[in-house]
C-alpha cells in the first residue's frame, strides 16, 4: 500500500477518534470532575502530543425523570480545559498514553459568582493495535468482504484522581476540578475508512474503586466508604475526507459528526445504592480535522452539544463543548 | 532534547505539582472530626447552632431561634437548583418529608439574588406546591454560617444544638438523626 494512502487512513481514523474520545468532560462545577481528553497515536508515529482547548458551556439540566429544567434566571455556567496530552509507541502493537487537563470553573448566579482552577483528574492509557497495518479502501469497486474488515484498537485507561476534590480541603462545590475516585476503563475502538467515507465505533466500560471518605468540602465527617457507579459509553461516528490543494502542497480535511451515550450506575455508600446518584446524557458531536499529507500536524475544532429536550438524559447537566486542538505526531 | 521529550517531562512535573491531591490519592478514612465542646456556638456537630433571620421566597421573615422550638428539629437543604440538588430533594420530598410531620424542612437558596429570583427557581424547578420553604440566602449569610455548600444537609433539634451538618449523600445519614432525636 502506499505511504499516502496509509497515511491518509491515519488521518482519517485520527479524525474519527477525535470526535469520539474527547467526549464532553463530566464536569460541572456542581457534579464535580473534569477529566482529561482520549489520546490513540496514530500507527505511523513513535510518538505524539496533543494539545487543545475547550470551552464548556452549561445549559440547564435533566432531572431524574429525564425531564429539562432551566438553570436559574440570571444564571452563566462555564468551564474552560487546557488539555496535555502525550503518546508514546512502546511496541508495533503497544502504545501508552498520558493526559492532564487544567480547568477553570467559571460560575455565575443572579446572587453570586466565582472563579476557581486547578488541575483535573489525569487519564493514563495502553492501548493495543490488534492489526498490523491501516488498511485503506480507495471507492467501492470490487469490495470484498475482506475489505470490510475494521481496524480494530482495545485499550485500558485509568483515571487518577489528580484532581480537586469534594473530599479535598476544599470551601465550596464550585472549586471542584476532579471525582477523587480512581477508575479504570476498558475500551473497544472499531473503525473502517473506504475512501472518502470513514466509519468509527467506540465503546468503553468502566469501574471505579471503592475509597474511604472522611472529609465533605473541607469539613470532616464520620468516615464512610464510597464507590461511584460503573460506566459505560459507547459512540458512533461518521467522516467524510476532502482533499486540498494549497499551492503545490495537499492537505486533508475530515468532517465527523457522531452520537455518543454515555450512562452511570448508582454510587454505593458503605455497600449500600445510592438512589439519588447515576446519570444519563446523548449529545452530538461535530468534528472538522485540517491535516497536512504527511499526518505530522493536525488542527481540529468540535462542537459537541446536548439534544435540549426532554429523555435525551438523567440527573445530568446539558452543555455546548467548543474545542479547538492540535496534535504533533513524531515518526 | 526533542520536542515531545520536553512535553512529557513538563507534563510529568506539572501535574503532581500543581495539585491538592494527596488526600484522593492515598484517602485515609480515619475520622478526623475535631472534639467540639459543648455550649458553644458554631457550625460543628454537637454546638448549639448560630441564630439567623432571613426572608422566606414568599417574604416571609423566618428566625431560626423563633422557629426551632415549635419543631422536633428543622432542617435546611443548601441547594443551587442543580441535578444533584434536585435528585436530593425529589428523594426527601417523596420519601422522608413524610416520615417526619413533626420536623421542619427548609430549603436554602443561595445562589438566587433576590427573593423574586429564588421563587422564580423554587417554581421552575417544581418545587412550588412543596414541603419545602425556601429560604433566599442572598448574601449567602445562612451558607457561610454553616460552612454549607451544594448538598450540605443541616439539623438542628428543638433545643437549638447541631444534630448533623454534611452532605446528604443517600439521605440514610439523614434519616439515622432524626430518628434518634429525643
Amino acid at each position: 500500500m502506499p505511504a499516502v494512502m496509509r497515511r491518509t487512513m491515519a488521518a482519517v481514523l485520527i479524525a474519527g477518534i477525535v470526535a469520539l474520545l474527547p467526549l464532553p468532560a463530566w464536569a460541572g462545577s456542581c457534579c464535580g470532575g473534569g477529566s482529561a481528553a482520549g489520546l490513540v497515536l496514530p500507527k505511523f508515529a513513535q510518538s505524539m502530543i496533543d494539545m487543545s482547548f475547550d470551552v464548556e458551556r452549561y445549559n440547564g439540566f435533566w432531572n431524574q425523570d429525564g425531564d429539562y429544567l432551566h438553570d436559574p434566571p440570571g444564571t452563566d455556567l462555564r468551564q474552560y480545559r487546557l488539555n496535555l496530552g502525550y503518546a508514546q509507541r512502546l511496541a508495533k502493537r503497544w502504545q501508552a498514553t498520558a493526559s492532564v487537563p487544567y480547568i477553570w470553573n467559571d460560575t455565575t448566579y443572579s446572587g453570586l459568582s466565582s472563579r476557581t482552577s486547578g488541575i483535573g483528574d489525569m487519564a493514563l492509557g495502553v492501548w493495543y493495535e490488534a492489526f498490523d497495518a491501516t488498511v485503506c479502501r480507495l471507492g467501492w469497486d470490487d469490495l470484498s468482504f475482506r475489505d470490510l474488515a475494521p481496524a480494530a484498537t482495545f485499550g485500558l485507561a485509568l483515571t487518577v484522581p489528580t484532581g480537586i476534590s469534594p473530599y479535598d480541603n476544599v470551601n465550596s462545590s464550585f472549586d471542584i476540578t476532579g471525582r477523587g475516585f480512581y477508575r479504570l476503563d476498558a475500551n473497544m475502538l472499531l473503525d473502517k475508512t473506504i475512501i472518502p467515507f470513514g466509519v468509527s465505533f467506540l465503546m468503553s466500560y468502566g469501574k471505579a474503586f471503592e475509597r474511604p471518605v472522611d472529609r465533605e468540602y473541607g469539613q470532616y465527617v464520620q468516615p464512610y466508604r464510597k464507590q461511584l457507579g460503573d460506566r459505560a459509553t459507547g459512540s458512533l461516528a461518521v467522516s467524510y475526507i476532502q482533499y486540498l490543494d494549497i499551492g503545490s502542497s495537499r492537505r486533508i480535511l475530515t468532517y465527523t459528526a457522531a452520537f455518543s451515550e454515555v450512562w452511570e450506575g448508582e454510587s454505593r455508600i458503605n455497600g449500600s445504592a445510592d438512589p439519588t446518584s447515576g446519570f444519563r446524557k446523548s449529545s452530538v458531536t461535530g468534528t472538522f480535522a485540517f491535516s497536512t499529507l504527511d499526518r505530522c500536524w493536525t488542527v481540529k475544532a468540535s462542537w459537541n452539544h446536548s439534544i435540549t429536550s426532554d429523555g435525551w438524559g438523567s440527573n445530568f447537566p446539558l452543555s455546548d463543548i467548543y474545542s479547538l486542538g492540535v496534535s504533533r505526531a513524531f515518526e | 532534547m526533542p520536542l515531545n521529550r520536553i512535553f512529557l517531562l513538563l507534563l510529568v512535573i506539572l501535574a503532581p505539582a500543581c495539585g491538592n491531591m494527596r488526600d484522593d490519592l492515598f484517602p485515609s478514612g480515619a475520622d478526623r472530626r475535631p472534639a467540639v465542646q459543648e455550649g458553644t456556638i458554631g457550625p460543628e456537630v454537637g454546638q448549639q447552632a448560630p441564630d439567623f433571620t432571613i426572608s422566606d421566597s414568599l417574604g416571609n421573615t423566618v428566625t431560626l431561634s423563633e422557629t426551632a422550638p415549635q419543631f422536633r428539629a428543622v432542617v435546611l437543604y443548601f441547594t443551587m437548583w442543580c441535578p444533584i440538588c434536585d435528585s436530593h430533594m425529589s428523594h426527601m420530598r417523596d420519601s422522608i418529608i413524610p416520615l417526619y410531620p413533626d420536623v421542619r424542612f427548609f430549603a436554602v437558596d443561595y445562589v438566587s439574588g433576590s427573593v423574586a429570583a429564588a421563587r422564580d427557581a423554587q417554581i421552575s424547578n417544581g418545587y412550588g406546591g412543596s414541603p419545602f420553604t425556601v429560604l433566599a440566602d442572598t448574601q449567602q449569610t445562612v451558607l457561610g454560617t454553616f460552612h454549607a455548600t451544594m448538598g450540605t444537609t443541616v439539623v438542628i433539634d428543638r433545643t437549638g444544638i447541631l444534630r448533623m451538618n454534611e452532605d446528604f449523600k443517600d439521605g440514610t445519614r439523614l434519616t439515622q438523626v432524626l430518628d434518634a432525636l429525643p
